[in-house]
């Protein structure tokens, strides 16, 4: 498997997002597919006449089991571990692959199949137990399909979706040899056969977390393919890799978010097959004779603090915010330079990495708030954003971090000055006076803000008479 | 300081002061076509055909062997794997003297990798989305309705509940309330979309799921 | 019914017609209409870019002046700085005696054709149009305020007007205040999706009850040499044919 070799970055988002909408199959593709989510969500939820309260209640289950994750963590790994799992902590990326790496080294040089896991592509995974010598071999399909051809997920639910048919085709006959086909059953028949040897011959099965359930110890893992079922119960041994922020109190809790996750994510009622597994089989059962749960932090706990960050942890990774970012639809994932990308990457991606290398981060948005709008959990991106923008501007990084945050000293000063011509009216008819001058003298164009609007739009002039100006014939 | 210490320190301190929110109640939610019997196999068969999946519905096990036999023909399967389940061994015995069709109940992880089709019950079934649950602890149907490219489950009509909430009720076993070690729920074949939102049918896991509904009720419905 | 006028600083200084048709459009439905010239902004763009303490300043600015008087409403023709004014109190600490007034304020300000609708009830102002013609949804007016029905209650009574719902109203614009000339590729792409599904409709003019929004589309409809234009919801209101 090859090692990924350019990812585009966060540091870069404006060139990133410069060539994305110079790419038109990219732009094609993206438009597609939001598109065609878009649509299913809104079918999918027009059946279901509780969806808002059903919303509420997420928020609300989330906010309970946030406000006190330390208790329900205890109870998750005390009902896990007499379940016969063996838990392991992470307090951050480095120390959650090193424990999956030992594990694997308890193997020899085992056979790895990998399950669609964002958590895992958070920490590096891959790459770490491939500089170990190991291969990890990708299983879900739009997973396998960008892991051959070395690049990032570019989408939560659909990681492949900026890539064509063709392309695909095209990957496969290089890395697998297969016969060249345009024809999009085919090329899934390739995709089964060759991972289907990997399966058979698997010793250790890696996946994420859906849903980790407190009350019993169980956990919930999600899917449409079967490679995931595949995945935790072929090999012998099963790591699951999961952020401490997806716990949720109770089984019956589970109900609820199977209700909003899949009709959020892709309007299907339910996905394929849910695995709620809760400890390793008993002796002579199917399925992996070891079962481990690594619970990672990696800046998650830092986002507890204040409420205003906390509730991005409440995120169940349905993808919607993404399908209806105005944003998004025009840049696509890779642009973020983050294994998360679209709304919830803009706010989440710079509290686990700090803002000093994510600071474009928050400003790649117009406050739309079409995400709050869908969010199932009701997470209010666009106050993350501003919270987020409010730190950059004063040149703050976040708590846990000590990054130099670029802070732009020309805007800033261009606001203090703004807002004390705002301050007053008197200044304020004085600076309306300036500018509609420096328009009238042309100077207006030196202005970075003007020739960045005047590259593709007309720019409105002052009017030669205010509103103001005019009231006192209107007062009449 | 070690890493459980570590994460559970700094999850303290961060959450110092909070309060946890007023506990709400969960909403109400009516999931139409739930209410008897008839409409609860009539809700799952629509809501699993919706999905690719097939239902045919037999009045006892002697009909519904025999179905299995057609569906065997149908697929030209020539091995079947069976669970270990008292009622899919029944249907099986169905295919005893079928030439051609090799039956294994316990089968290897080799034979299974092999087989054409694999027989299982399925504990319960779930109207409002058209799932099938399956609990390792009652049968070893895990891989056998996983590996095989068919999978025919056998249900009983008796066992479809309307919810999701009422399945995940059901699983908590009696003797401990702790599930079974794999709960898993079926709705429909594996698919995917991963290429151009393509719909496949078919992908690692099985490319065809046929339920076979066992329903005293049938011949008056 | 003696409303005050919160102009805002974009229409003051760059569109006064829409200034002029919102008080004729008040006074057409019975209220007398005051307007406190020492108002200047709701700090929108300050606290939008994340200058807190700027929008803070301004903000107090902005309270100070639009208490004053002895109105009982105050009616905005924008629905983003509408919003904005929702958000004036949380700048403020819980303690702070700002944070009062600001709510007490925010209590009585309105949105222009959520004031005519649903505080006067009223959506027929005798207005006269000849064409066909869209609202765009801006989206603080949508989202934060929940304006969707009102302007397309109005924009049916005007007589001779002709309204055509486009699927991508609801799609934002891309303005997004500096968003538009910090990533303006971006804003440029998002907006030509949604003048591609307006342009296919054939309407005449695009309304909308934000002039941020009609900035954007507007400047882009005349490089584009489209014969689209661009009328704020007061100036559809008040025009006679």
């Amino acid at each position: 498997m090859s090692l990924p070799t350019h990812h585009p970055t966060s540091e870069t988002f404006r060139a990133n997002a410069l060539a994305a909408l110079a790419d038109d199959t990219l732009r094609g593709a993206l438009q597609r597919a939001t598109g065609t989510l878009s649509e299913r969500r809104k079918a999918a939820i027009a059946e279901l006449p509780e969806w808002d309260a059903l919303r509420a209640r997420a928020r609300a289950v989330k906010a309970e089991v946030l406000s006190r994750l330390d208790h329900y963590l205890e109870e998750f790994v005390a009902r896990a571990q007499e379940a016969g799992a063996t838990v392991h902590w992470a307090r951050d990326g480095a120390r959650a692959c090193a424990i999956v790496a030992e594990i694997a080294a308890g193997l020899g040089r085992p056979t790895i199949v990998k399950s669609k896991s964002m958590t895992t592509e958070e920490i590096h995974l891959n790459e770490h137990l491939e500089r170990g010598g190991l291969e990890p071999v990708e299983t879900d399909l739009g997973e396998w399909i960008i892991q051959l051809a070395g690049e990032m997920p570019s989408h939560i639910t659909a990681p492949a979706i900026h890539k064509t048919r063709g392309q695909i085709a095209r990957l496969f006959v290089e890395k697998i040899g297969s016969e060249p086909t345009d024809d999009v059953q085919e090329l899934t028949l390739a995709a089964r056969k060759a991972l289907r040897r990997h399966f058979a011959a698997a010793d250790l099965g890696i996946s994420g977390v859906n849903f980790a359930v407190a009350e019993t110890g169980s956990i919930l893992i999600l899917e449409n393919e079967g490679n995931i079922r595949l995945t935790t119960s072929l090999p012998r041994v099963h790591v699951a890799v999961m952020g401490i922020e997806k716990v949720i109190p109770r089984f019956s809790d589970l109900e609820l978010f199977l209700r909003l996750l899949p009709r959020s994510g892709t309007g299907q009622h339910l996905s394929g097959y849910q695995s709620i597994l809760t400890g390793p089989p008993p002796a002579g059962g199917e399925g992996p004779a070891e079962m481990h749960i690594v619970l990672l932090d990696n800046g998650r706990s830092a986002m507890l603090r204040e409420e205003v960050t906390r509730q991005s942890l409440a995120c169940i990774r349905c993808g919607a915010c993404l399908n209806f970012c105005p944003v998004y639809q025009q840049i696509g994932g890779h642009a973020y330079g983050s294994v998360y990308p679209g709304p919830i990457g803009a706010v989440i991606t710079p509290q686990l990495n700090g803002l000093e290398k994510t600071a474009q981060l928050p400003f790649a948005s117009s406050l739309c708030g079409a995400c709050r709008d869908v969010c199932p959990v009701e997470i209010d991106i666009p106050r993350l954003l501003l919270h987020l923008r409010a730190l950059v501007s004063e040149g703050r990084d976040l708590p846990g971090f000590d990054g130099t945050v670029p802070r732009k000293r020309g805007e800033a000063l261009a606001f203090r000055l703004w807002a004390w011509a705002m301050t007053s009216p008197r200044r304020y008819r004085a600076a309306a006076a300036l500018a509609r001058l420096g328009t009238k003298l042309g100077l207006s164009r030196l202005a970075p803000p003007v020739a960045a609007w005047r590259a593709a739009r007309e720019l409105r002039p002052f009017a030669s008479r205010s509103f103001r100006d005019q009231w006192r014939e209107l007062e009449r | 300081m070690s890493e459980r210490d570590a994460v559970l320190a700094a999850v303290r301190r961060n959450l110092a002061g909070v309060e946890p929110p007023e506990p709400g109640v969960a909403p109400e939610v009516r999931i139409p076509g739930t209410a008897t019997p008839t409409e609860r196999l009539a809700r799952f068969r629509a809501q699993l055909a919706s999905v690719g999946g097939r239902v045919e519905v037999a009045r006892d096990a002697r009909v519904a062997a025999a179905l299995l036999r057609d569906i065997v023909a149908e697929k030209g399967a020539r091995t079947v794997a069976v669970s270990d389940a008292a009622l899919a061994r029944e249907l099986a015995a169905g295919l005893d003297g079928v030439d051609g069709v090799a039956v294994a109940c316990d089968a290897e992880r080799a034979f299974l990798l092999e087989a054409d089709l694999g027989l299982s019950c399925a504990q319960w079934g779930i109207a409002e989305t058209g799932t099938l649950v399956l609990e390792s602890e009652r049968e070893r149907n895990r891989l056998v309705s996983l590996v095989p490219p068919v999978h025919v489950a056998v249900l009983q009509a008796g066992a479809i509940l309307a919810t999701l909430g009422d399945a995940l009720a059901a699983v908590r076993r009696p003797e401990h309330g702790a599930p079974s070690r794999a709960v898993t729920f079926i709705t429909g074949p594996s698919r995917t979309g991963d290429i151009e939102l393509t719909l496949v049918v078919g992908v690692h896991g099985p490319k065809e799921l046929v339920v076979i509904v066992i329903d005293p009720e049938e011949s008056e419905r | 019914m003696r409303v005050s006028l919160f102009v805002t600083c974009l229409v003051d200084q760059l569109w006064p017609s829409v200034g002029t048709a919102t008080v004729a459009v008040l006074r057409q439905a019975g209220c007398e209409v005051t307007f406190d010239r020492r108002q200047t902004c709701c700090g929108q763009p300050a606290f939008n870019t994340g200058y807190r303490a700027e929008a803070r300043s301004v903000a107090r600015h902005f309270v100070a002046t639009m208490e004053q008087g002895d109105a009982q409403a105050i009616v905005i023709p924008s629905g983003s700085c509408a919003a904005m004014v929702q958000h004036i109190p949380e700048l403020f600490d819980a303690t702070d005696p700002w944070r009062a007034r600001a709510q007490a304020l925010a209590g009585r300000a309105h949105e222009l054709s959520a004031f005519l609708v649903r505080e006067l009830g009223i959506v027929d102002l005798g207005a006269r149009f000849d064409g066909r013609v869209t609202w765009h949804d801006a989206c603080h007016g949508l989202r934060d305020l929940c304006i969707k029905d009102e302007p397309r209650r109005l924009i049916d009574r005007v007589a001779g007007a002709e309204r055509v719902e486009v699927e991508s109203s609801e799609s934002c614009c891309g303005f997004g205040g500096t968003f538009s000339v910090k990533y303006p590729e971006i804003s440029v792409a998002m907006l030509d999706r949604k003048l591609e599904a307006i342009e296919a409709r054939q309407v005449d003019a695009v309304v909308s009850g934000d002039v941020s929004c009609l900035m954007q589309i507007g400047g882009r409809l005349q490089r584009k040499r489209s014969r689209v234009r661009t009328l704020h919801i007061a100036e559809l209101l008040a025009s006679r044919g």
